[in-house]
């Protein structure tokens, strides 16, 4: 076999090259990924010229809500309340989903044991869950709280446990053959992969609670988003529920942007054998 | 620090296995036996190079010795006490140096050193200093603190090596340690490892393919069949790598014994 070191070389000098040529282009990726949102709003606001606003409001008048939700407490505390109760719920269900995840990894007849059952939940729909917690609890927190985790669990379970699973054989074996016990087995070897397997399931349960975060609060709750967006759909405040959608739209979007730093910057060792774009 | 003045002794046994054998029951298929009556020991300080035929069982045999396989009957002693003892009472007193790097892609190179010294327990500072040493003697000073991505093959099993002798072993186990480097990297790591094994007192066992290899670094030559046992045995005498002569006789006699053990393989599982 060849020394692979010509290859790595070649592919490390190839890839500033691309970089530069990417630079050097009359548009950034940043700039060009924008330009299908600029015709959509275009689109939008021509829309908006034809017909009542209460359909298309204009653009102005979108802004407009967005600038008033920001600036009013009132507004934007429902907006923050909602956004915490999402994070709570991302970060409960990795409290809870890790070490299942990770147990489960590690020992077969504790994965025969709970899969059938993580299987079993994730086939439930989340409206079938707002239902249920409406019968089962009187807190409104605690009805959200457990519709959100009870969806985000099985994603973190099946991530670490994949994450787990996929540690290569000839790596335990070489840190068996140092004598490692079973906590420094997990310290030593499982918990890095465990760490990339909570970046990918945080990222993807922040995507899931946004889409279902307003489904859990319409019924019932008093303060979120979900009672403002109940609201504007009473008074045909189209303006009010387009700017509260792109609110949470950003919201998902900083979140995952946030994990996305911190994950190339906690996995930054993958970084240097996948060059990322 | 870690070195046992008696097992460099010379005379006594420090590795002694008696009738071992162990099968696998693969996930299908009929069981397959990789270690058959296997007996041999291996004094301190012995240079042992293992050769038989690919899926002898070879590999098998070093995960026993470093007790993470157990063996079906027979015994391994290592130092006076069982295996899964021995394992246990010192651990580190027994190392292994792979194939592939088996480097961990997370942790600097400086890091990956210590990994031995970190499992046992050496404190932080005390561990990264040591393997500072260890790359420095293996070469690498410069990159203490490169990623294994970032360094070559070659590189990285330098690092393998820096790994294993970092815990200060009495045994070192080479599994085919140079066979996935270019011949001009492997002669210079051959040679580098020879030096560091001898300045240490270390006993090594390694399993090579290569018979220049098992004259080099071995002054004696276990020859296994299939499953694993031993057919011939061949003591190297010092020097002998560099007389032509000397070398292609050891080589035919050792072809000569895995082709003549291969056909008594043939002819029992025929009877
Ligand atoms: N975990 C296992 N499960 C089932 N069979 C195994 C296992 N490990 C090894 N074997 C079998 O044991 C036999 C010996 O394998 P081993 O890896 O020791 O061979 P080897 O002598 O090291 O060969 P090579 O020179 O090619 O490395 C093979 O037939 C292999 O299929
Ligand atoms: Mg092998």
């Amino acid at each position: 076999m060849v020394d692979v070191q010509p290859a790595t070389n070649a592919l490390e000098k190839a890839i500033p090259v691309l970089g530069e040529r990417r630079n050097n282009r009359l548009f950034t990726p940043w700039v060009s990924s924008l330009l299908p949102f600029v015709f959509l709003a275009a689109l939008w606001q021509g829309a908006s010229y034809y017909s009542t606003p209460f359909l298309f409001p204009g653009l102005g008048k979108i802004a407009g809500s967005i600038w008033t939700i920001l600036t009013t407490w009132d507004l934007l505390s429902q907006g923050l309340l909602t956004w915490a109760r999402l994070v709570g719920a991302v970060l409960i269900s990795l409290v809870l989903g890790v070490p299942i995840g990770l147990v489960m990894g590690l020992s077969p007849r504790v994965d025969h044991f709970i899969r059938p059952l993580v299987k079993f939940f994730m086939g439930v729909p989340a409206l079938n869950w707002v239902i249920i917690v409406v019968i089962w609890f009187a807190n409104v927190e605690v009805r959200i709280a457990f519709v959100l985790i009870v969806l985000c669990l099985p994603i973190t379970i099946f991530c670490v446990y994949d994450s787990v699973r996929s540690i290569d054989r000839k790596l335990t074996d070489m840190l068996l053959s140092f004598g490692a016990n079973s906590s420094q087995h997990i310290h030593l070897l499982m918990w890095p992969f465990v760490k990339a397997a909570v970046f990918t399931s945080a990222k993807l349960n922040v995507g899931n609670t946004v889409r279902t975060v307003i489904v859990a609060e319409l019924v019932g709750a008093p303060l979120g988003i979900g009672r403002e967006l109940d609201m504007a759909k009473n008074l045909f405040d189209m303006a009010n529920v387009l700017a509260w959608t792109l609110i949470m739209v950003a919201m998902a979007f900083v979140m995952t942007n946030t994990i996305e730093f911190l994950e190339r910057h906690t996995l930054r060792w993958r970084g240097q054998s996948h060059a990322t774009g | 620090m870690h070195a046992d003045p008696q097992s460099v002794s010379g005379a006594r046994p420090i590795i002694r296995v008696r009738h071992a054998c162990k099968s696998f029951v693969p996930f299908k298929g009929r069981s397959v036996e990789a270690i058959r009556d296997l007996t041999f020991d291996v004094a301190a300080s012995d240079y042992v190079a293992i050769v038989g035929p690919t899926g002898a069982g070879k590999s098998v045999l070093f995960d026993c010795l470093l007790g993470l396989k157990t063996l079906d009957s027979g015994t391994i002693q290592i130092d006076g006490t069982q295996v899964a003892d021995y394992v246990r009472r010192k651990s580190g007193g027994i190392a292994r140096i792979f194939q592939e790097d088996r480097l961990l892609p997370w942790l600097s190179a400086t890091d990956n050193v210590a990994l031995g010294l970190q499992i046992r327990g050496v404190p932080e500072k005390e561990r990264r200093a040591q393997a500072r040493d260890w790359l420095e003697k293996v070469g690498l000073g410069r990159f203490a603190d490169a990623l294994p991505s970032e360094l070559s093959g070659g590189m990285r099993q330098r690092a393998n090596i820096a790994r294993a002798f970092a815990i200060r072993p009495d045994i070192i186990l080479l599994d085919e340690a140079f066979s996935a480097l270019d011949e001009i990297t492997a002669m210079k790591l051959r040679s580098d490892f020879q030096t560091l094994a001898h300045a240490q007192k270390m006993t090594f066992l390694i399993i090579t393919h290569s018979i220049e290899e098992a004259i080099f670094l071995g002054n004696r030559i276990l020859v296994f069949g299939s499953p694993a046992r031993l057919v011939h045995e061949i003591d190297v005498p010092p020097g002998a790598a560099e007389d032509r002569g000397l070398v292609d006789s050891i080589r035919a006699e050792i072809r000569q014994c895995i082709s003549a053990s291969g056909r008594d393989d043939i002819a029992s599982r025929q009877a």
